[in-house]
C-alpha cells in the first residue's frame, strides 16, 4: 500500500539539545523541536485515524454530534458515579477501538493531570473547601485575618475536598478522552466538515481547513530555517540578539506564508473560485450510524440519571 | 490561559458561545467586505501565522523561556476583526488536535482570546502610537498593548472562573466546577500575569512590531489608514 504520509514527517527529528559550555542555544533546539514534534504528532495522528476500527465506521457527522453531546453530558454530571461510568466507558470504546491505549493515554493523562488536578488540589484543602479534615497538613499557632481572607489555626485535607477535586479531575479527563478519541479515529479534515451540520459556515470551515494546511507547510519551512540557524551559531549570544533573531525568522515565516497565499488564492481563482463556494458533506446515516446514536443518547441519559 | 472542559457551568459556556459567535458572524462579513474574494486564502494564513506564533519561544529576563498568546501582535498586523478570526481558528485547531483548551469552553477560550484580547491590544497601540516615524513610541506602544492586553484577558477569565462558586454550587455547597472564587481567582491570575506572563507577551509583541518596523512598515495594519468599515 502506498504510504500517503509526506517523507519529511517521517524523518527522524533534528538532533536533541547540545550542551556545551558557554553556548546558549537551548531555546533554538527547543523551539525546533516542539515545533518538529507538533507538527509530526498532529499529522501522523490524522493518518492514523485511517486505521480500520468499529469506530473509525461511524460517519464524522455522528462522531461529532456524539462527541458535542457527550462532552455536555460529562459537563452537567455532578456525581463522581456519574463520571466513573463514564470513564469506564470511555475507556471500553478505547479498547474496542483498537487504538494503543498506553501511547494515547499518556497524553491524556499529562493533560489531565496539569489542568484537572494540579490546579485543583489546593481546593481540597478547608481553607477552600470547608468540611471535615480527613488529615492536617499544617498547624498554625493562631487563626489569620487579614482583609476578606480567613485562615483557620489547622490547615487540612478535607472530605469535601477530595470529592470537589476528584469530580473536576474526572470531568477533565472524561473530557480530554472523549476528544482524543474522536480525534484519534477521524482525519482533521472530514471532523472539520462535520461541523456544516451543527450550523458553522462554510466560510469559516473553509478557513480552518486552508489554515491546517498551512500549518504544515509553514512548520517545514520553520524547521528548515532553524537547522540552517544552528548550523551556523557557535558561541554565547546575548538574549537581546536571540529576541532580534527570533524576529526576524517571524518576519521571515509572515513573508513566506503571504507568497503562499498569493499563490493559494491563484490556484483557487484558476479553478474557478470566485469568492462563493459551497462545501458538500455526506448526509447518508447508515444502520450503524443510526445504532451508535441511540446507543450513545441513551448512555448519555442514563449518566445524567446516575 | 486556556480554559480546559470541566471549569465552566453550562451557565457560563453558553452565553459565552453565544458572544463569541455573534462576534465570528461580524468579522467575517467585515473582513469579507475589506478583503473580497481573497478573505478565505488571507485569513487561513492569518490563522496558520497566529498558530504558529504562539510556537515560537522567546528567552525572557529570568533565565527562562516563555510564549505568547499571540493575539495582541496579530490584532496589531492584521487588523481586529482579522484576528478574531485567525486566533479563534488558531484556537479551535489546538483544542481538536492538541486537546489544549476545552470542546464546552472553546466560546469562552475564543472570546476572551480571539475577541476581548485583539480588541484591547489593538486600540492601546492605537492610542499610543500612530507615527511609525516615532520608533521608541512603537516599541513602548507594542509592548504595552501586548502586557495589557494579556493581563485584562487574564482578569476577565479569572472572573469567568470566580463566578463558578456563586452560580453553580451544590445544595451544601460544595463547588461543581472551579472551586475557586472571585476573592482568590482574581488575584491568583491578575498577579502571575502581572509579574510574569504580561511581561512575556509584551517582549514578544515589541520584538516582533519591532522587525515588521524596520522592515515593512506597511505590513502592519495599525498604520494603514482605515477603511469606511473600520477594518
Amino acid at each position: 500500500m502506498k504510504n500517503s504520509i509526506p517523507e519529511y514527517l517521517l524523518q527522524a527529528s533534528l538532533p536533541g539539545p547540545i550542551k556545551r559550555k558557554g553556548v546558549k542555544i537551548t531555546f533554538l533546539d527547543k523551539t525546533v523541536l516542539n515545533t518538529a514534534k507538533a507538527v509530526k504528532s498532529i499529522y501522523l495522528q490524522a493518518e492514523n485515524s485511517d486505521t480500520e476500527n468499529f469506530i473509525r465506521k461511524i460517519s464524522p457527522n455522528v462522531k461529532l454530534l456524539s462527541l458535542i453531546y457527550f462532552v455536555v453530558v460529562i459537563s452537567i454530571a455532578n456525581n463522581l458515579l456519574a463520571q466513573t461510568v463514564t470513564s469506564v466507558f470511555i475507556l471500553t470504546l478505547f479498547a474496542a477501538a483498537r487504538l494503543r491505549i498506553s501511547e494515547v493515554f499518556r497524553k491524556i493523562l499529562f493533560l489531565a493531570f496539569i489542568f484537572g488536578f494540579i490546579v485543583v488540589i489546593p481546593a481540597s484543602l478547608n481553607v477552600i473547601t470547608p468540611g471535615r479534615i480527613v488529615f492536617s497538613v499544617i498547624k498554625l499557632n493562631n487563626p489569620l485575618h487579614f482583609w476578606i481572607y480567613n485562615v483557620p489555626q489547622n490547615i487540612g485535607v478535607t472530605d469535601n475536598g477530595i470529592k470537589v477535586v476528584s469530580l473536576i479531575f474526572l470531568r477533565v479527563l472524561n473530557s480530554i478522552s472523549c476528544a482524543m478519541l474522536i480525534v484519534f479515529t477521524t482525519p482533521f479534515p472530514s471532523l472539520v466538515k462535520a461541523f456544516k451540520i451543527i450550523g458553522v459556515p462554510d466560510t469559516f470551515l473553509m478557513i480552518i481547513s486552508l489554515a491546517y494546511k498551512y500549518i504544515f507547510i509553514l512548520c517545514r519551512i520553520i524547521e528548515e530555517t532553524y537547522f540552517a540557524l544552528k548550523s551556523r551559531l557557535c558561541g554565547n549570544i546575548k538574549n537581546n540578539n536571540i529576541r532580534k533573531l527570533i524576529g526576524g525568522r517571524i518576519f521571515f515565516i509572515y513573508k513566506r506564508s503571504h507568497i503562499i497565499y498569493e499563490g493559494t488564492y491563484l490556484a483557487m481563482v484558476s479553478r474557478g473560485y470566485s469568492g462563493r463556494f459551497n462545501l458538500s458533506v455526506g448526509n447518508h446515516l447508515t444502520r450503524w450510524d443510526i445504532v451508535s446514536l441511540f446507543v450513545i443518547a441513551a448512555i448519555g441519559i442514563a449518566i445524567i440519571l446516575i | 490561559m486556556h480554559i480546559p472542559d470541566g471549569y465552566l457551568s453550562p451557565q457560563t459556556y453558553i452565553p459565552l458561545y453565544g458572544l463569541f459567535v455573534s462576534a465570528a458572524a461580524v468579522a467575517v462579513r467585515k473582513v469579507k467586505n475589506a478583503v473580497s474574494a481573497r478573505n478565505i486564502p488571507y485569513l487561513g494564513m492569518a490563522a496558520a501565522f497566529s498558530f504558529i506564533v504562539m510556537m515560537f519561544n522567546l528567552p525572557v529576563p529570568g533565565g527562562t523561556t516563555g510564549h505568547a498568546v499571540g493575539s495582541a501582535v496579530i490584532a496589531i498586523l492584521f487588523g481586529p476583526w482579522a484576528a478574531t478570526i485567525a486566533v479563534s481558528v488558531a484556537l479551535i485547531i489546538q483544542t481538536l488536535i492538541f486537546g489544549d483548551g476545552g470542546i464546552t469552553a472553546i466560546g469562552a477560550n475564543c472570546f476572551n482570546m480571539a475577541v476581548f484580547m485583539p480588541f484591547v491590544a489593538y486600540y492601546v497601540f492605537r492610542l499610543l502610537s500612530n507615527n511609525p516615524a516615532k520608533k521608541t513610541r512603537v516599541y513602548f506602544a507594542a509592548f504595552i498593548s501586548g502586557y495589557l492586553s494579556l493581563v485584562l484577558t487574564a482578569i476577565l477569565t479569572a472572573a469567568e472562573f470566580g463566578i463558578q462558586p456563586i452560580i453553580a454550587s451544590s445544595s451544601d455547597g460544595k463547588a461543581l466546577y472551579c472551586p475557586y472564587d472571585l476573592s482568590i481567582a482574581i488575584p491568583a491570575m491578575a498577579i502571575e500575569h502581572l509579574l510574569l506572563f504580561g511581561i512575556v507577551e509584551g517582549i514578544i509583541t515589541a520584538t516582533i512590531v519591532s522587525y515588521f518596523l524596520r522592515n515593512e512598515t506597511e505590513l502592519i495594519y495599525s498604520f494603514r489608514k482605515v477603511n469606511k468599515n473600520g477594518t
